[in-house]
C-alpha cells in the first residue's frame, strides 16, 4: 500500500486513527499500530511480509544476545552475523539480478539471471535493523526485550516503505511512553496533508513535464536536457520529501517524533551542504556506520568517502547509473574536501550557487537515465550547440509555467518563514491559525480529487 | 507564551483537527456509502470491479491490490471530478503558448523535424494499462485472441506494441497528432507484394492523413513530419497497385467538418469525400449524401480529450455527424478467423449510443464484417484497414455488391487466401498514415504469411 492512494487515505487511515484513539494506554495503542502496520505491509506484500518478520526476528535476537554477551568477541560475532544476514537478504532480493547480469556480460557467461521482485521497503527496514544492531553493539541503545515492541519499531507503517530511516534511539522511549497532544495531532495532520499535496499536486504534475522533456532525449535540445533534469530534480524532491512529510506527520499524530529528512536542499551553496539537507537519514546512516570503517588504513578518510558514495548510489537502485550517480556526487564532495571549507567560502556566493545547482541538475539527469546509452546521449545534449531551444520546449515550459514557478518557490523555506513571522507578529499568528484549517482541508480535498484524476487510464486511444 | 495564547493555540489546533478529520471521515463515508461508478465513458472502458477472493489471488497480491484499485477507480461522481480538474485545475499549471484562447498546449514528447522527413519512428509513449478486465489481445501487435460472436461491445481489444503515439498538440481548440514519420518505402513494398501475389485483382491504396496533416498551423509545422510528403512518397513507391489521393480531396474540403477536433479519427464527412474519390478512381457508381440519413451525436468529446484532459477541448465539444445508407444491405459479423457468423446492423443502433466514442458509431475493430448490398454489379471488395476504415464502409454500399471489412491488426488468416476465397475483385488498403508507416505495418506484412 502506498500513501498516495484513495484507499489508504479514506479507508485505511480513518480505520487506523479510530482504533488508535479508541485504544487506551500505550500498550494497546502499540498493538493497534503493529496490527495496522502488518496489514499495511501485507496489503502490498502478502508473501514478503514473512521476510520482514524474519529480518525483525533475526535482529531482535541479535540484539538480545549482544545485550547478554556485553562487550566481547561474541557480541561482535553476533552483530557481524546479523548484519551479514541483513545484507545477504538485501543482496539476494535487490541486487542478485543485477550482479548476475554483469557477471554474464563480463565473462560472456549465460548464468541464469534471477527475476526477483523487490520487496517493498526492504532498503529502509534493512538499514534500520543494521543501525539497531550496531547501536546495541556500541551500547548506544539498550537491546529491546520485547519482540512486539521491536516489531513495532521495524514495521511502523508511516516510515516502513519510504523512510525516513528512523534510528531506534529516536523512538526508543516513545515506544514505551508517549502522548499525542492536541498540538501534536494538529501539526501531524497538517504535515501529512502537506506531504500528500507535495506528492500529488506538485511532484506528479512535474513528472509529466520531466518525461516530456527527457523522454525523447535522442532528439532533445540542450535546453530540454537542462530543463528536463532540473524539473526531474524538483519532482524527486517533492515526491520523496512529500513521503517523508507524510511519515513524519503520521508519526507525530501517533506521538512519535521522527527526525527531519529534508531541509530545503536546493538552498545549498555546495554539494557537501546539499547532502546535509537531502535524505538526511541516509547520509547520517552512512556517516555514522560506514564512513570511518578502518579498511582503508591511513587513507580511510578518502577511501571511506568513496565507499560511502558508492553505497549511496547502489542503495538507490540496482543499476549502473545509480553507481555513477553516487560516485559523481562523491567526486564533488572529494574536491570540496580537498579545497577546504575556508577556500570554498572565499568563492563568491553566486558562483557557488550556480556551481552547486549545475552539479545537482546534471546529477539528477544521471539518476533519470537507467539506460547508459541514453545517459551518454543526455550528456552530449547538455553541451550540444546544434540547437539550444526548440519550439516544443517553449510550448511545454509555457504550458507549465505557473507549476514550475510554484515548485521553485516551494522548494524554499516558505512555511518555516511564515512560522517565524507568526512567532513575532500576533496578527500573522492569528491569520495563519485561522487559515490553517481551511488550507489543510482544501489541500487534502484537492489532492484527493487529483488522485481521482490520476486513475484515468484512457483505453484504446491512438490505436488507429 | 501567555496562558491566553496557549488557550487560543489549542482552540485553533482543535479546529484544525476537526477540519482535517471531517475531510478524512467524510471522504470515507463518501467512498463507502455512495454508489460506485462502473463505466468511464470518456475513457471508453469499464472501471475496476471488486476482486474475487482466491488463495492464488491473495498470494500474488492481486486481491488486496484489486480492492485498492476498486476504491480508487470507481469513486462516485468520478466523471464530474475529472471534468472539474480538467476545466478548473489543470489550466492553472501554466499558459497556452501564444497566450490567448487559441494558443497551443503540448501533450507527450515532441521534437522539431528537419526539412527532410526522417524515416525512423520515435519511441512511442505507452499508455497506462487499464484496470478493466476486458478481453484484450495478447502476444504481438497483430495476434488476437479467439473471439466469440458476442454482441457488439464498446471496447476494442488492446493491441500491444508501439502503435500508440501520444504526442498531441492542442491548438485552436483542436487536437492534432504529431506525425513522427515512418517506413514509407516499407509500406509501398508491402502493398506491391500483395499486388504481385494477387495478379488480376485490383489493388488500391488509400492512406489517409490525420488532422495534423491538414490543420497544423504553419508556425507549428516543424513539430511534425510532413504527411503530404510521405503520402506522395508512398504513391511513387507503388508498382501495380493504384494510389488513391485522399489528401487532396480532404484538403479541398478542410473548411468542412471532416475531422474530429476532440478525437484522433476523421469524421464521416471526411470518409465520404475519400470514398467518393476512391469509387471514381475505380469507375464505380457513388451516391451523394441525399441517399443517406443524417444522424447526430451532440456534445461529442473524443479520444483527444480522454488523453489530454484539455480544458480547451472539454469546453468546446463537437457535433458528431454520421450517415446511414438508405439502401438495403445485410451485415454479417465474423471472428478474426472468419468463423461464427452473426447478423448485425451496419451501424450501432442509436438507442445504444452515448455521446462518446467513435466506436459507438462504427463498432469495433476485432471482427470481420461482411456487407452484402443490392448493388448487383458483381464487384467484391476486401478492405484492410485500421479504425479509420470503419467510417468508409457506409459510403461504399452503393458501389460494391459485397464488402469484407478486415482490420489488419486482428486478422488470423492468410490475407491472400482469404481474398481468393471470397473471390474479391478489388482490395483496398485504407488506414491513417500512422498505421501505414508505423508499427501496424508489421501486421500488414504478417498477414501475407499466416
Amino acid at each position: 500500500m502506498v500513501f498516495s492512494r484513495l484507499f489508504f487515505i479514506y479507508i485505511f487511515l480513518p480505520l487506523c486513527l479510530s482504533a488508535y484513539f479508541i485504544a487506551r494506554g500505550t500498550n494497546a495503542k502499540n498493538n493497534v499500530l503493529i496490527f495496522f502496520s502488518l496489514v499495511f505491509y501485507a496489503w502490498g506484500e502478502p508473501v514478503y511480509i514473512f521476510l520482514m518478520l524474519f529480518s525483525a526476528a533475526v535482529n531482535y535476537f541479535a540484539g538480545r544476545l549482544i545485550g547478554r554477551f556485553g562487550d566481547s568477541g561474541k557480541s561482535r560475532l553476533t552483530a557481524g552475523l546479523a548484519i551479514f544476514t541483513d545484507l545477504a537478504l538485501l543482496g539476494v532480493f535487490k541486487y542478485s539480478g543485477f550482479i548476475m547480469e554483469n557477471i554474464n556480460s563480463l565473462f560472456s557467461a549465460s548464468l541464469p539471471v534471477p527475476d526477483i521482485r523487490l520487496p517493498i521497503g526492504i532498503s529502509f527496514y534493512t538499514f534500520q535493523t543494521i543501525s539497531y544492531v550496531v547501536d546495541c553493539l556500541w551500547e548506544n541503545v539498550s537491546p529491546q526485550k520485547s519482540f512486539r515492541k521491536f516489531l513495532l519499531y521495524i514495521s511502523l507503517f508511516p516510515q516502513l516503505v519510504a523512510g525516513p530511516i528512523v534510528r531506534y534511539s529516536t523512538i526508543e522511549k516513545e515506544i514505551d511512553q508517549r502522548h499525542s497532544s492536541i498540538a501534536d495531532i494538529s501539526c501531524g495532520l497538517n504535515r501529512m496533508v502537506l506531504g500528500l499535496a507535495k506528492k500529488v499536486i506538485i511532484a506528479d504534475q512535474l513528472s509529466t513535464v520531466a518525461d516530456s522533456l527527457l523522454g525523447g532525449i535522442e532528439n532533445a535540445t540542450a535546453a530540454a536536457a537542462w530543463a528536463g533534469a532540473a524539473v526531474y530534480a524538483l519532482q524527486i524532491y517533492f515526491d520523496f520529501s512529500g513521503y517523508s512529510d507524510i511519515a513524519i506527520g503520521l508519526g507525530r499524530v501517533f506521538g512519535f517524533h521522527f527526525d527531519e529528512n529534508f531541509r530545503h536542499p536546493f538552498m545549498c551553496k555546495d554539494i557537501t551542504e546539499f547532502w546535509q539537507r537531502w535524505h538526511i537519514s541516509l547520509g547520517t546512516f552512512f556517516r555514522d556506520y560506514l564512513l570511518y570503517v578502518p579498511i582503508f588504513g591511513k587513507r580511510r578518510k578518502y577511501g571511506g568517502l568513496f565507499l560511502v558514495w558508492l553505497c549511496t548510489g547502489i542503495w538507490h537502485g540496482a543499476s549502473w547509473n545509480f553507481v555513477i550517480w553516487g560516485l559523481y556526487f562523491g567526486l564533488f564532495i572529494f574536491i570540496e574536501t580537498l579545497t577546504g571549507k575556508k577556500r570554498m567560502k572565499k568563492i563568491p556566493l553566486v558562483i557557488r550557487h550556480i556551481y552547486s545547482k549545475a552539479v545537482i541538475i546534471v546529477g539528477f539527469g544521471i539518476f533519470y537515465f537507467e539506460d547508459l546509452g541514453r545517459l551518454g546521449t543526455f550528456f552530449r545534449k547538455l553541451f550540444s550547440t546544434e540547437k539550444l531551444i526548440g519550439l516544443q520546449d517553449k510550448i511545454l515550459l509555457m504550458n507549465n509555467l505557473y507549476l514550475l514557478i510554484l515548485a521553485v518557490i516551494l522548494s524554499f523555506p516558505i512555511i518555516s518563514g511564515i512560522q517565524k513571522l507568526s512567532g513575532r507578529f500576533c496578527a500573522v499568528r492569528t491569520a495563519s491559525s485561522l487559515a490553517l484549517p481551511f488550507v489543510s482541508a482544501a489541500l487534502l480535498l484537492l489532492s484527493s480529487v487529483m488522485l481521482v484524476d490520476q486513475t484515468s487510464h484512457p483505453f484504446l486511444y491512438f490505436r488507429f | 507564551m501567555s496562558n491566553e495564547n496557549n488557550k487560543a493555540a489549542k482552540i485553533f489546533a482543535v479546529i484544525n483537527i476537526i477540519a482535517v478529520m471531517a475531510v478524512l471521515f467524510g471522504g470515507a463515508a463518501y467512498l463507502l456509502i455512495l454508489p460506485h461508478e462502473t463505466v468511464a465513458e470518456d475513457e471508453n472502458r469499464k472501471l475496476a470491479s471488486f476482486p474475487e477472493f482466491s488463495a492464488e489471488n491473495y498470494i500474488d497480491g492481486s486481491f488486496t491490490g484489486g480492492i485498492a484499485d476498486y476504491f480508487d477507480d470507481t469513486v462516485p461522481k468520478r466523471g464530474d471530478i475529472k471534468r472539474f480538474i480538467a476545466s478548473d485545475i489543470s489550466p492553472l499549471k501554466g499558459r497556452k503558448y501564444g497566450g490567448d484562447e487559441e494558443g497551443a498546449e503540448l501533450y507527450g514528447i515532441a521534437f522539431e523535424h528537419k526539412e527532410t522527413a526522417p524515416t525512423v519512428v520515435t519511441t512511442a509513449v505507452s499508455v497506462t494499462q487499464p484496470v478493466s478486465t476486458h478481453t484484450i489481445a495478447t502476444g504481438s501487435v497483430c495476434t488476437s485472441t479467439a473471439v466469440t460472436t458476442a454482441p457488439i461491445q464498446v471496447e476494442e481489444p488492446a493491441a500491444e506494441g508501439g502503435e500508440i503515439n501520444s504526442n498531441i498538440l492542442v491548438v485552436n481548440k483542436r487536437g492534432l497528432p504529431l506525425y513522427p514519420g515512418g517506413d514509407v518505402q516499407g509500406y509501398a513494398d508491402t502493398i506491391n507484394e500483395y499486388k504481385q501475389k494477387l495478379g488480376d485483382v485490383n489493388v488500391w491504396s488509400m492512406v489517409v492523413p490525420t488532422a495534423g496533416g491538414l490543420y497544423m498551423p504553419s508556425n507549428y509545422k516543424s513539430l511534425a513530419v510532413d504527411e503530404r510528403n510521405d503520402l506522395n512518397e508512398i504513391a511513387k513507391g507503388l508498382n501495380g497497385a493504384v494510389a488513391v489521393d485522399a489528401f487532396s480531396v480532404l484538403a479541398e474540403h478542410k473548411s468542412e467538418e471532416i475531422y474530429a477536433r476532440t478525437d484522433h479519427h476523421w469524421l464521416a464527412l471526411g470518409a465520404y469525400y475519400s470514398a467518393k474519390t476512391f469509387t471514381e478512381a475505380a469507375g464505380l457508381p457513388f451516391k451523394d449524401l441525399s441517399s443517406y440519413e443524417e444522424l447526430h451525436l451532440h456534445d461529442y468529446l473524443g479520444t483527444f480529450y480522454g488523453y489530454t484532459q484539455s480544458a480547451s477541448l472539454l469546453n468546446n465539444p463537437e457535433e458528431f455527424v454520421y450517415y446511414r445508407p438508405k439502401n438495403e444491405e445485410t451485415v454479417t459479423q465474423y471472428d478474426t478467423a472468419f468463423r461464427d457468423p452473426l447478423d448485425v446492423a451496419l451501424l450501432v443502433p442509436s438507442g445504444n449510443m452515448t455521446p462518446s466514442g467513435y466506436y459507438y458509431v462504427f463498432g469495433m475493430d476485432n471482427r470481420i464484417a461482411h456487407v452484402h448490398t443490392n448493388t448487383g454489379n458483381g464487384r467484391k471488395l476486401v478492405i484492410f484497414k485500421d479504425s479509420y476504415g470503419n467510417a468508409l464502409l457506409p459510403f461504399l454500399t452503393y458501389s460494391f455488391e459485397d464488402i469484407y471489412l478486415c482490420d489488419m491488426r486482428y486478422f488470423d488468416l492468410n490475407a491472400i487466401n482469404f481474398i481468393k476465397q471470397v473471390k474479391a475483385t478489388d482490395v483496398l488498403f485504407s488506414m491513417c498514415i500512422f498505421s501505414a508507416t508505423g508499427p501496424n505495418l508489421s501486421c500488414l506484412k504478417a498477414n501475407l504469411y499466416k
